[in-house]
Parts: structure tokens; C-alpha cells; sequence
């Protein structure tokens, strides 16, 4: 079991180590008999105090009419969800482009910014500087303003999405060179000595392990990114979180609408992160069945994302 | 789980996404870039359409901004679509657009290309101008205001109809019966509206808040979180009639030209457009438009249409 | 130059609107975000459930949906505050999730070492997590928290939309009347960007500061 003190996700129920051991291998001994009726104590208190919260909301939304039927109604119109779906593959590709596009430059950029060139180095940490602190919504601006007046007219789609890839393979680049760098010295050194040059050591034997490592935080930036996607309303892209701003003045109903985007977007997300974490326990799971050279890897502090979302 | 068993997994979950794409496109009616041929085939759309004057070879001059719309096919307008009873989609059926600018850029198409192809880009307000300098748009039907800043960077068509701000208050607010009780209370304006300019000139003591979008001021309203809100008085109408909460109070109490954005220094493209204004002010389908948008929220008759280039900037 | 020199006065002061957002919900981020991730590894398994819950949850939804939501459903639940609170609140608490994501994957560098020597020296888990793991992983993960700060700082803008006067509103409604976007935009760019480099700039110098060597 990797050294973990706390796991990407909680310890499954179906584990057939015993519950106990999970605490115990760590921060504290085994409970003994006072310590479980404490923890019993403090488990029924908490359920009691989020119960008492949440029923206390519910019971105030109902006596204000937040639950009456004909405020969710539409809701149960497949044509209103066929309208934010249709929003939602909007989103969905604009990411898709930005993370593949995003991802390979910033891959592109992490390497640059290790190189032994130093001209090289310190044209990708300015990129990489600059592409960061800028907000992207400025970013947006202007390339809608600026590139027509050099003659450049790109499509709806390339207008949000180049912007987003600036700006993104700026943080996937920072991600995957910590990546690199969390990596043992021995490792590059090893491949090395086995002969491989250098473009080979990276190929082969540092860029896997760093893109494994680092893949937690390349999943939330890329949740992160989807989000970044609904900027898309300053150039008319399609996209959900507008098209449920469309359907909030059409229904004349704010909360039903939004408490739907939400949702819409929990779904995806989750999965996409559920997705991904399942990919990353399988390979890191294959992996250990491979003979290793070398000892598992203490995780790498996450590096997280530079959300920006705007009205 | 196995390697294989992961990638048999991810690749299943991506069969299901891929085939929920395809149901999705295939019974959606996609974006709101397909020409809007007049979907909206009720009766009340025929009497604005059905008519409409269509412009004669010789009014388009070669060269002009009208003969590269003509031979695009599609007129690119820049309009909400999510204004109601001004240009606002129908979720449910995403092509058709309905209002009163909508009607209008429809109006419009028609007299240049003979039939209603329409593409709508929705703007930000912040990038009205922008997009008519770079010729992302041809105009501009989007409740824009005519003001002497805004027409040093665009020119106006029209006035093509002249608005007004009204107030909005909760049913049971008996304090504020117009404009003139605003003084000292929370006033709710739309961001990026004429409210934001107006109700300090009136009410220079009272406090304003801002709301990105008619929804949430509306709903701020009702919570309380204002006095009052300051809005189109249609816009206001509009909600009162489908919110029994509030209630409109008073007259509009500003007026607001609404003009037709159109690129700066196209003056054969103005001339043109204040042309078809006149022809279907004249012809009847103005009022028609009126009618069947924003005149179904009053009991008023058709207003007369504002004198053309009568407000300093058009 | 000239609308925005000549709207000054309101501009600072929603630039200070911004700024206060952007501390208080900042502090009251890194503090939520350190007692979520010591309710990951707390023994009673509702709250570790429940921190988890609360971190996908946040971590996967939109800020400007919460916002509306926070601004407009909360009342009706029971919570009626004003608009900058509101904001506030929401921002520490969305902002809450990501530095408990960054603390977690500073508590999983601490060596396990650490952890049994302080068990071997027979500290409770309370003086565990105070004396131990929680100061080793707060100096290990100051870039990340930083980055999340940074991040605070840019999605301030998004009040705007439910009515806090802050920097992008202000610069807004001056922009309505001028009608000078790039201009206007660029210059509240700077501004932001400014915001973002000072705070990029004491991340690292604390990261300097508190750097462990291992």
C-alpha cells in the first residue's frame, strides 16, 4: 500500500482489512473501548447536527414555496433538458480541444522550461509567467478585439478556445514539471547510464512516471477547464451556463433553472473525476504487478488550477 | 480491477458518452445558427412577415455593405436571446427566436435577401462595438440606446422605437407610487442597463445594486433585498404579468431611444436601413411587430414610431 | 485615459471591495480548508465521509451557480444576508474545497516516520495534527495554496453579477457610458493582474521562509 495519510478516496466499505485498521495504521492507536464509544458518540452528534441542519432547510424552501410542482414543471419536459445538453456537448467540446491542445503544449512547455538551453528555459518561464497572471477573461477581450484589426477572423469555437489554451497549457505546464521534478534524480540518471540518450530517458522513463504522478491535478485542472468553458458567453460560443441563463428569463424561474445547471454539472465533472481516478488506482495498480525498478512514490503535493468563471 | 478490466471500462464509458452525443444532435435542433425561416408560423407572425416590402435591385448599390450581405445569403445580427418580448429562444424549440428586435432583424433580412435568414450572434454588452468594427456583425438589434459616446464609435439607424424606465415595486408597497419616491431607498437595476445612469439623476440618495441578469433582479425584488426596481417599462410589464408579487408603479419616467447599430462611417448602409424603417413604419408591420410582442403586455395602442434622426447620435 | 480618470473615486473604492473579498474570504479559505482535511483524518467516519462529499461537491460545480444560488435560494432557507457577506461566504467556502485538496496532498508528503514517532512519544491525534502534520504540510504546499489564492482573487469578479460593487462592476458601468472596451478592460487587466503577481510574489516569498529542507 502506497504511504498515503490520507487516500485520494476514502477507504471502501468492501475492503477486507477490517475498518479499524485503516485509522490505526496511521495517526492513532487502535480505539480501545472508551476511545469507540467516543468515536460513536461524536459520529451521532454529527449526523444529528447535519440532519437538524438540513431538514431545517428543507422544511423553510417548502414554506416558501421553493418545492411547489409548477416551479419544477418544466423540468420534467425532455425538451428543456434536450436544450441544456445540447449546451452541455458545446462545453464538452470546447474542453475536449482545450485539454488536448492545452496538454500538449503545456507538455511541449514543461520540457522547454527543463532544458539545459538556457535561451530556450527562459523563453518558456516567460511564456509561462505571463500566460498565468493575465485573466483569462482579459485574454478573451483581447483576442476579440485585437486579432480582427490584424486581419484574423477565427471561428466562434477558436475564439474561446484558443484564449483557454494560452492560457491552461501555461498551468499544465507548471503541473507537469513539478511532476518531473518530484521524480527521483536516480531515475534519469539509471536510463542514463543504460545508454539512452537524453530525449529517450524523458520518453520513456521520466515523462510517464511525472504524468502518472501528477494526474490528480491535470484531472482537476481539467475539471477546471470545463468550468472555464461558460466564459464562452463574451463570444457567442454556445455553451451550458448560458444557455441556462437564456432558460431562466424564459421560464421566468431562477432557482429551478440553476439548481438544474448545477446538477448537469456535478454529473459530469463527478464522473470525469470518478473516471479518472479509477484510470489512475488501475495503472498505478498494473504498474506494481511489473517488476520496479525503483520503490512507490510518495504522492506529489497537488498542484491546484487557476479557475476563472465569470457572469 | 485488472488493466484490461479499467480499459474496458473506460472505453465503455466513452461508447456511452459518444451515443448520448448522438441522441442528443440528432433529435436536437442544434445551434442558433440555422436561418430562422420563420418557425414561428402562427397567424401573428404571418400578418408581420406576409408583405414585408423587399428592397429593388437598384437600392442596392454595388459595392455596399447591403450586396456582401446579399451574397452571403444571411444577415449576422447581434441579439439577445434571452430578452423576453425583445428577442427571446425558445428552449423548447431552439431555431425560433421571438420579439421585437428579433421581428425586426427578421424585417430587415427579408428587405435585403427576400427572406427572413437571420444568424444571431448574442453579444455581451461590452462587446457591441467591438463586434460592428470588426465586421463580426452587420448590426445591431440589441435595445441599444443611442447616446453621443456610443456614436462617436458606431453609427445609429433609426430611432426604431423609444422606451422609457419604469419602477417595480412589491405588491403590498404602498410607500413608492413613482419615480419621485425613490429618494433614500435600495433601488435593483439591471448591470449594463440605462438604469444605471438614470436613477442616480433622479434619486441621487438612493442606494443602487446592480443585477447581472431580469431574473435575478426580479427575484432580488421579491427577497427583498430592494425597494424598488428600475427597468424597461415592457421588460417590467412583462414580469409583473407573470410574477403577482410585484407590480408595476407609475409612468416611465425617461425616454430611450433605441437605435440600429451599424458599422462607424456606413453611411450608404444608413441611408438604407433608415429607408426600410420608414417603408415598414408606412407599410404597417412596425406596428404589427409592436403588437404582437410588446403591446401584449399593455392595454396601450400602437404607439407612433420616433421621427428618424431625431435623437443627437442617430 | 480619460474615463477612468475621471471616474477614480468609485473605481478605488470598488477596488477595495475587491481587495476585502479577496483577503477575508482568502484567510477564511485556508482556515475552513485546514479543518476539512482534518475531518479526512478523523476517526469518525461521518465526518470523513461528509469532508469528502463536501470537496467534490465544490470542487465540481460552477462558482457563479453557487453564487446565484447562495444569493437567492439561502433566503428562502432560512439565511438572509447582505450581498457582499453573501459573496464572501461563498467564495471562502467554494475557495475551502481547493485548499483542502492542496492540504491533503501536503499531509501525504509528510513521511509516515513523523506520524509513528509522534504516536511512539504518545501525542493524542489532536497534538498529532497541531504539532506535526499539520505546520510540515501547510510550508510543503505554499505554492498550490498561493495558486489557489490567486484563483480567489480572479473569481471575485464573478459578485459582480449578483450585485456586489466590486472592480469589474464598477469598471462595467463605466464602460457603459464611455464605451471604450479595450481601454477600459485592459487597464482593469492590469489591475487584476497586479493583484495576482503580489500574491504570486508573497506565496514565494513564504515558500522561502518556511521551505523544509528534507
Amino acid at each position: 500500500m502506497t504511504a498515503q495519510l490520507i487516500p485520494d478516496r476514502p477507504a471502501p466499505a468492501r475492503a477486507r482489512r477490517p475498518k479499524r485498521t485503516y485509522a490505526a495504521s496511521f495517526m492513532y492507536d487502535t480505539p480501545g473501548p472508551r476511545g469507540r464509544r467516543n468515536i460513536l458518540l461524536g459520529s451521532l452528534i454529527s449526523c444529528l447536527a447535519f440532519a437538524a441542519i438540513i431538514g431545517y432547510g428543507i422544511w423553510q424552501l417548502a414554506s416558501h414555496g421553493q418545492f411547489a410542482a409548477e416551479r419544477w414543471a418544466p423540468f420534467t419536459d425532455w425538451a428543456i433538458w434536450q436544450y441544456l445538453l445540447v449546451g452541455l456537448l458545446g462545453t464538452l467540446e470546447a474542453a475536449a480541444i482545450v485539454a488536448v491542445l492545452g496538454g500538449a503544449l503545456g507538455i511541449v512547455l514543461a520540457l522547454g522550461r527543463l532544458s539545459r538551453l538556457r535561451p530556450v528555459r527562459w523563453l518558456c518561464g516567460f511564456y509561462i509567467e505571463v500566460a498565468r497572471t493575465i485573466p483569462v477573461l482579459l485574454m478573451i477581450y483581447l483576442m476579440l478585439f485585437g486579432l480582427p484589426q490584424l486581419g484574423i477572423n477565427l471561428p466562434t469555437l477558436w475564439k474561446l478556445v484558443v484564449p483557454l489554451t494560452i492560457a491552461n497549457s501555461a498551468v499544465f505546464a507548471e503541473i507537469v514539471r513539478a511532476g518531473v521534478l518530484s521524480l527521483p534524480r536516480g531515475q534519469r540518471e539509471a536510463a542514463l547510464s543504460l545508454g539512452m540518450r537524453p530525449v529517450q530517458a524523458m520518453r520513456h522513463v521520466v515523462l510517464p512516471q511525472a504524468l502518472r504522478n501528477v494526474a490528480p491535478s491535470l484531472v482537476t485542472q481539467l475539471v477546471s477547464l470545463l468550468k472555464d468553458t461558460s466564459l464562452g458567453y463574451i463570444v457567442a460560443f454556445t455553451e451550458l451556463l448560458y444557455r441556462g441563463q437564456v432558460l431562466a428569463s424564459y421560464l421566468h424561474l431562477l432557482i429551478p433553472t440553476y439548481v438544474a445547471v448545477t446538477v448537469i454539472y456535478l454529473v459530469v465533472n463527478g464522473s470525469l473525476s470518478a473516471l479518472a481516478s479509477r484510470l489512475q488506482r488501475g495503472s498505478r495498480r498494473g504498474s506494481r504487478r511489473r517488476p520496479s525498478t525503483q520503490p512507490p512514490l510518495p504522492p506529489l503535493p497537488a498542484t491546484p488550477h487557476q479557475e476563472e468563471s465569470h457572469a | 480491477m485488472t488493466r484490461s478490466t479499467t480499459r474496458r471500462k473506460a472505453a465503455f464509458a466513452g461508447a456511452l458518452l459518444a451515443a448520448v452525443t448522438l441522441a442528443v444532435t440528432a433529435c436536437s435542433s442544434g445551434s442558433t445558427n440555422l436561418p430562422g425561416s420563420g418557425s414561428s408560423s402562427t397567424s401573428s407572425a404571418d400578418a408581420v412577415f406576409s408583405g414585408a416590402p423587399v428592397a429593388s435591385a437598384d437600392l442596392i448599390i454595388s459595392g455596399s455593405t447591403m450586396e456582401k450581405i446579399k451574397k452571403r445569403g444571411k444577415l449576422v445580427v447581434a441579439e439577445a436571446l434571452d430578452a423576453p418580448l425583445l428577442s427571446q429562444q425558445d428552449p423548447t424549440n431552439p431555431d425560433s427566436v421571438t420579439g421585437f428586435d428579433a421581428d425586426l432583424a427578421k424585417l430587415l433580412a427579408i428587405y435585403i435577401l427576400g427572406k427572413p435568414n437571420v444568424e444571431i450572434v448574442p453579444p455581451a454588452s461590452e462587446t457591441r462595438e467591438a463586434m460592428l468594427q470588426n465586421g463580426t456583425v452587420d448590426v445591431v438589434f440589441n435595445t441599444y440606446t443611442i447616446t453621443e459616446e456610443r456614436a462617436q464609435q458606431v453609427d445609429f439607424a433609426g430611432p426604431y422605437f423609444e422606451s422609457g424606465l419604469a419602477v417595480a415595486v412589491k405588491s403590498d408597497n404602498k410607500d413608492i407610487t413613482s419615480s419621485k419616491d425613490l429618494d433614500g431607498k435600495t433601488v435593483i437595476v439591471g448591470a449594463n442597463t440605462p438604469a444605471v445612469t438614470e436613477v442616480p439623476k433622479i434619486a441621487p440618495t438612493a442606494t443602487v445594486t446592480a443585477f447581472a441578469t431580469d431574473p435575478a433582479a426580479v427575484q432580488a425584488l421579491i427577497q427583498g433585498r430592494g425597494d424598488a426596481y428600475v427597468q424597461d417599462y415592457t421588460l417590467l410589464a412583462s414580469d409583473a404579468a407573470s410574477e403577482k408579487q410585484i407590480k408595476v408603479v407609475g409612468q416611465p419616467f425617461t425616454k430611450e431611444p433605441y437605435g440600429i447599430g451599424l458599422k462607424h462611417g456606413d453611411s450608404d448602409f444608413k441611408s438604407f436601413v433608415n429607408d426600410w424603417l420608414t417603408k415598414i413604419q408606412k407599410g404597417g408591420q412596425w406596428g404589427q411587430a409592436w403588437k404582437t410582442t410588446l403591446g401584449t403586455v399593455t392595454d396601450s395602442a400602437i404607439p407612433t414610431p420616433p421621427k428618424i434622426g431625431s435623437v443627437p447620435g442617430s | 485615459m480619460n474615463p477612468l480618470i475621471d471616474n477614480l473615486g468609485p473605481l478605488v473604492q470598488a477596488l477595495g471591495t475587491t481587495l476585502l473579498m479577496a483577503v477575508v474570504a482568502g484567510i477564511g479559505s485556508i482556515v475552513l480548508g485546514v479543518l476539512i482535511t482534518i475531518a479526512r483524518v478523523s476517526p469518525i467516519p461521518i465526518l470523513r465521509t461528509a469532508a469528502f462529499l463536501y470537496v467534490q461537491f465544490f470542487i465540481n460545480v460552477p462558482l457563479l451557480a453557487l453564487l446565484l444560488l447562495a444569493v437567492f435560494a439561502l433566503p428562502d432557507a432560512g439565511l438572509l444576508l447582505p450581498l457582499t457577506p453573501t459573496a464572501i461566504i461563498v467564495l471562502t467556502v467554494y475557495e475551502a474545497a481547493y485548499v483542502a485538496e492542496a492540504v491533503r496532498s501536503g499531509v501525504n508528503t509528510v513521511p509516515v516516520g513523523q506520524v509513528e514517532a509522534a504516536r511512539a512519544l504518545g501525542f493524542t491525534l489532536a497534538k498529532t495534527l497541531r504539532l506535526v502534520v499539520v505546520p510540515q504540510a501547510l510550508r510543503a504546499v505554499v505554492q498550490p495554496i498561493g495558486n489557489v489564492m490567486i484563483a480567489l482573487a480572479m473569481n471575485t469578479a464573478l459578485a459582480a453579477a449578483v450585485g456586489v460593487v466590486e472592480l469589474t462592476a464598477e469598471v462595467n458601468k463605466v464602460n457603459l457610458v464611455a464605451a471604450q472596451p479595450i481601454l477600459i478592460f485592459s487597464s482593469a487587466g492590469l489591475v487584476y493582474m497586479a493583484i495576482a503577481l503580489t500574491i504570486g510574489l508573497a506565496a514565494g516569498w513564504v515558500e522561502r521562509k518556511v521551505a523544509i529542507a528534507r
